[in-house]
């Protein structure tokens, strides 16, 4: 192992020195990016991969050993800024980036767990970030990390010292913009390689838009609005509007309407293709805005060589229950009837998951990975929702009399059959490992409220678990039937990412503070380790020194904790912590 | 960015005992360290906004006259409005914001409802010293008579984007208004389209519009108020809202208040604001 990363890592070098001078350090090229899965001495991508399928072909920790896979350090985030850990640390030359909550970055010396640096964003007075204070994690090219700021800022910080080399404007903050996604790097012939970024930000009036940069300078090369009527930039000038105007928006409302693709993107170095899903519509009452809304609720394909989007596919067209479609756009090769599908995934909050043709876009099939959907009857031949008009929220002026407005139940609730939280595809199972969760919301017409000191009637509403000893739900999708193989059960909603092994084994964390280990192949749970603090993080496993190693980042937080009524009585009593932990097999017991 | 409805959930996280912050303060507190901050919205004219680094407005005036009146220096802390008056509430009375957690020891402009009081148990809504109302301001070269807002079926209307003008008009009559709406991103913003005479009327309360038909010298411009069928209010007092014990603090400020209102002080200070002052309708 150790001789075959050195020959990539030496020819990675070859091939670039026609392109670059040569540097002194152990720089990461491109190459490195787009060959990262194959490689498992580092992990130089959010996704173990540009494609996100989370799949590592490391085997020295398998199902008869992962019993013994023991912590060797810990690394504490320190201070008071503990909570929210979501981030998936990076792995280059024995040293580990990790980014932390409030905008913080930490360089560590994985052989003796000691810091090399730490790096903290000064956030700006005015910030008033929407949601929380996470990130989700940093790329990495030459010798520099980049990562995003909850101030709406991309940063890029000298590997070796964890000094800034530039720092550039993604949004405005005090218009409520953020930033909490893990850049994406990909390669181009045009322009050479690109740092990609979407936008995310909480206010009505902010269009969603996808950045390309120049890694060297922070300079913009082009960028694409994802809602339709705005024209994207390419070199400095216009280039081409996203689609037509008012195609799918009344009025001037498309000049606002949100499909923030705040998740950012994964690259399919086989089709070329950047993919980015995108928000949901703004405003939040669908009666205000009829149509499809292009492109919110959706995911897009998008060429990194001009920033046109190649094709969209909307998983919830003319949106009203918040089902973001944000969520990761996995690529993968399918066998289906003899054939090989050039295949791509997602796990939609809607609680549907999807199998596209990632060349085009076109649907082949999708199956709900959560129960008692409520939303929809199903999906359509073409992809489409059969809306179950009855549960979709009631228009707030059809009660204007000032009482409480008919309530639904909608399943799933707007947190998601699935959120944030990455799935992984095994390429030894061919099988989905998503993280999901089992609830659904009431939604109901409030009688008044206010915005900025004027009265008009708003929406409540409350989120209910459907089972009662239960609500995380770790589920095997064979992705060419829609079946499910296997579950696991949670009592607390999932939260964390998925990570897979060539060990045949499936790593994920869960609020309790577990950081678990489960046969691929059954869903057996084979390991257990308390980190002290709730995991809503990704784990990692990568090779050092001819041993497997694996990491999560831990610490309570994010999303979660700010639940109310039945869902809060299973999470009210964790606690915060803040710290990284790196756990392997013992040598001694490596072959037990 | 999490879904904006997630947003009113941020306030049971205080609930959850998490809510060490800079503490919004009771009286002799205040008194003692000779400081009062005051919460006002940005972009809120004529109540309050910033003018390069000073800030204006009825709203701004009120505090410097409780800063009078208590021997104390004012802090104003001006941001924008978030969602909802429960998150502003939170955000700027008794949580503070994410990051810094810094709160006021006073808002002003909050609208005093028992439903949003009820809502709201760590901050407590008094001292009523507004009316508030819904108006256009109408350009009378253009539009002579607006019986209805069936008149903008034909013609533009302004408002602030996301506001409850702008929830008004996007689906008055069924959406029909859908292509004469022109949102401004910001109050200012809305206010140039009627100042520029890219739009015919503007629709916000009505003293916003009659201190835009100040601004607008342009324009012929009156003040209108044609039924709004499906409005949830047709008027609401507004009143300050401090936290939930510093209650004497609020009664303090209760009464700079009422001797504002009771002497003429108040009047004249939103006249000199182009504004007519209406008492609390309670």
């Amino acid at each position: 192992m150790l001789k075959k990363s050195f020959l990539l890592t030496a020819g990675s070098i070859a091939l670039s020195a026609g392109l670059f001078s040569i540097s002194v350090s152990a720089d990461v090229g491109i190459d490195d990016i787009v060959a990262d899965q194959a490689s498992s001495d580092d992990i130089v991508s959010y996704g173990l991969g540009p494609r996100g399928q989370r799949f590592s072909p490391l085997s020295t920790i398998n199902k008869s050993n992962v019993k013994n896979l023991f912590p060797v350090w810990s690394f504490s985030f320190g201070g008071e800024k503990q909570r929210g850990q979501e981030s998936q640390p990076l792995i280059k030359d024995g040293v580990m980036y990790v980014t932390g909550s409030y905008s913080r970055m930490w360089a560590i010396d994985i052989a003796t767990g000691e810091e090399l640096w730490q790096y903290d964003a000064r956030l700006p007075e005015g910030i008033l970030p929407c949601c929380d204070v996470v990130n989700r994690g940093a790329a990495i090219l030459g010798d520099k990390v980049f990562f995003g700021t909850l101030d709406a800022k991309i940063v890029a910080l000298d590997a070796k010292t964890g000094n800034v080399v530039w720092r550039k404007t993604i949004g405005d903050f005090e218009a409520g913009y953020s930033y909490t996604a893990a850049p994406l790097i990909v390669p181009t012939e045009a322009h050479g390689p690109l740092i990609l970024t979407g936008n995310s930000g909480g206010e009505f009036g902010i269009v969603g838009e996808v950045q390309a940069r120049s890694p060297e300078t922070g300079d913009i090369v082009w960028t694409r609005p994802v809602i339709e009527g705005h024209m994207g930039t390419l070199n400095g000038e216009e280039s081409t509007m996203t689609g037509a105007k008012n195609e799918s928006w009344p009025g001037d409302m498309w000049q606002n309407g949100g499909g923030a693709p705040w998740l950012g993107g994964t690259y399919d170095p086989d089709t070329k293709l950047a993919f980015f899903g995108t928000g949901n519509p703004a405003p939040w009452n669908s009666y205000l805005r009829p149509g499809d809304n292009k492109w919110t609720s959706a995911r897009v394909a998008i060429d990194p060589e001009n920033g046109e989007i190649v094709w969209g596919f909307q998983t919830t067209p003319h949106d009203g229950w918040d089902y973001d479609g944000v969520n990761e756009f996995v690529s993968f090769d399918m066998e289906k009837d003899g054939e090989t599908i050039k295949a791509g995934a997602t796990a939609d909050r809607n609680g549907f998951f999807y199998v596209l043709d990632r060349t085009n876009g076109e649907f082949v099939s999708a199956a709900p990975f959560v129960q008692n959907i409520s939303w929809a009857k199903g999906i359509d031949e073409t992809g489409r929702p059969i809306f179950d008009d009855a549960n979709r929220p009631g228009d707030p002026v059809e009660s204007a009399d000032g009482k409480k407005g008919k309530s639904i139940f909608a399943v799933p609730s707007f947190l998601g059959g699935k959120n944030w939280m990455p799935m992984a595809y095994s390429q030894q199972t061919e099988m989905f490992y998503i993280p999901s969760n089992e609830w659904g919301m009431d939604l109901w017409n409030e009688p008044v409220t206010y915005k900025k000191g004027a009265a008009y009637l708003g929406a409540g509403f409350t989120i209910k678990p459907i089972f009662d000893d239960y609500i995380g739900s770790l589920k095997a999708m064979d992705p060419a039937t829609g079946e499910i193989r296997w579950e696991y059960k949670n009592k607390a909603p999932l939260w964390g990412g998925v990570l897979t092994t060539g060990g045949g084994l499936v790593f994920t964390g869960t609020p309790e503070g577990f950081l678990k280990a489960f046969d691929a192949e059954t869903g057996e749970e084979l390991w257990k380790f308390q980190t002290g603090t709730g995991i809503v993080s990704s784990p990692i496993t990568w090779e050092q020194d001819g041993e497997q190693w694996v990491a999560i980042v831990t610490g309570w937080g994010g999303a979660v904790p700010l639940w109310g009524g039945e869902v809060a009585k299973v999470v009210s009593y964790l606690n915060q912590g803040g710290s990284v932990w790196a756990f392997k097999v013992p040598e001694q017991l490596a072959n037990r | 960015m999490y879904p904006t409805i997630l947003r009113s959930f941020f306030a049971l996280l205080c609930a959850l005992a998490l809510c060490v912050s800079a503490q919004a303060r009771p009286l002799d507190e205040v008194i003692d360290s000779g400081e009062l901050t005051v919460f006002v919205y940005s972009d809120y004219a004529p109540y309050s906004w910033a003018d390069g680094d000073e800030h204006k407005g009825i709203d701004v005036e009120i505090a410097k006259a409780f800063g009078k009146s208590l021997g104390v220096k004012i802090n104003i802390l001006m941001r924008g409005a978030d969602e909802n008056i429960d998150d502003d509430l939170r955000i700027n009375i008794w949580k503070g914001d994410l990051i810094h957690r810094k709160v006021a020891d006073v808002m002003l402009h909050v609208p005093v409802d028992k439903l949003v009081n009820a809502r709201n148990d760590l901050a407590v809504i008094t001292a009523p010293y507004f009316q508030e109302q819904m108006a256009l301001v109408v350009d009378n070269d253009v539009l002579p008579t607006v019986e209805t807002f069936g008149r903008f079926l034909n013609n533009p209307i302004g408002v602030e984007l996301d506001t409850a003008g702008d929830f008004f008009l996007s689906s008055a009559f069924r959406g029909q208004l859908h292509n004469s709406v022109r949102r401004g991103r910001t109050f200012a913003d809305a206010t140039d389209l009627y100042v520029n005479g890219d739009v015919t009327a503007l629709l916000a309360s009505k003293a916003q519009a009659e201190w835009v038909a100040t601004q607008a010298k342009d324009r012929q411009s009156r003040i209108v108020q044609p039924p709004m069928p499906g409005i949830v209010r047709n008027g609401w007092p507004i009143g300050i809202a401090i936290k939930h014990d510093s209650r004497d603090l609020g009664y303090a400020l209760g009464d700079v208040l009422t001797e504002m209102i009771n002497n003429g002080e108040m009047k004249a200070l939103y006249m000199s604001y182009g504004v007519k002052y209406l008492e609390p309708d309670l």
